[in-house]
């Protein structure tokens, strides 16, 4: 049985890596 | 299927090496270390990901996602390219040349 589909997407997520 | 597709299913993607991915609840997030940008590519786009370790033709993702999901081969194509080339604006894959 073929699984569920979803659209795929990239969310660019409200954080930076800081140093 | 129109001859621009024909042409960029032909070519060939491959995840940018160096960033950190995670699953976190079955999703995948990832942290470019170029940019320090953080993504969340999701259930679905972490499975696009993890095809994408080595290069391979955008066509044979397509038709290996038509396989295992259940979804019809045009809304497939396009959600999938769009998502590409977002992953590809973000420099997070790049297209193989032979």
């Amino acid at each position: 049985m073929k699984k569920h589909w979803q659209k795929p997407t990239l969310e660019v997520l409200d954080m930076k890596m800081t140093m | 299927m129109n001859k621009e597709n024909v042409l960029l299913f032909k070519e060939k993607v491959q995840q940018v090496k160096g960033n950190i991915v995670s699953d976190m609840g079955g999703e995948k997030v990832m942290l470019n270390i170029g940019n320090g940008k953080y993504y969340n590519l999701g259930t679905i786009g972490g499975d696009i990901w993890e095809r994408m370790s080595e290069p391979v033709e955008i066509g044979q993702i397509i038709a290996d996602l038509l396989n295992y999901y259940d979804v019809d081969r045009e809304k497939c194509e396009e959600e999938v390219i769009n998502f590409l080339l977002h992953l590809h604006t973000e420099k997070l894959i790049e297209m193989k040349c032979d």
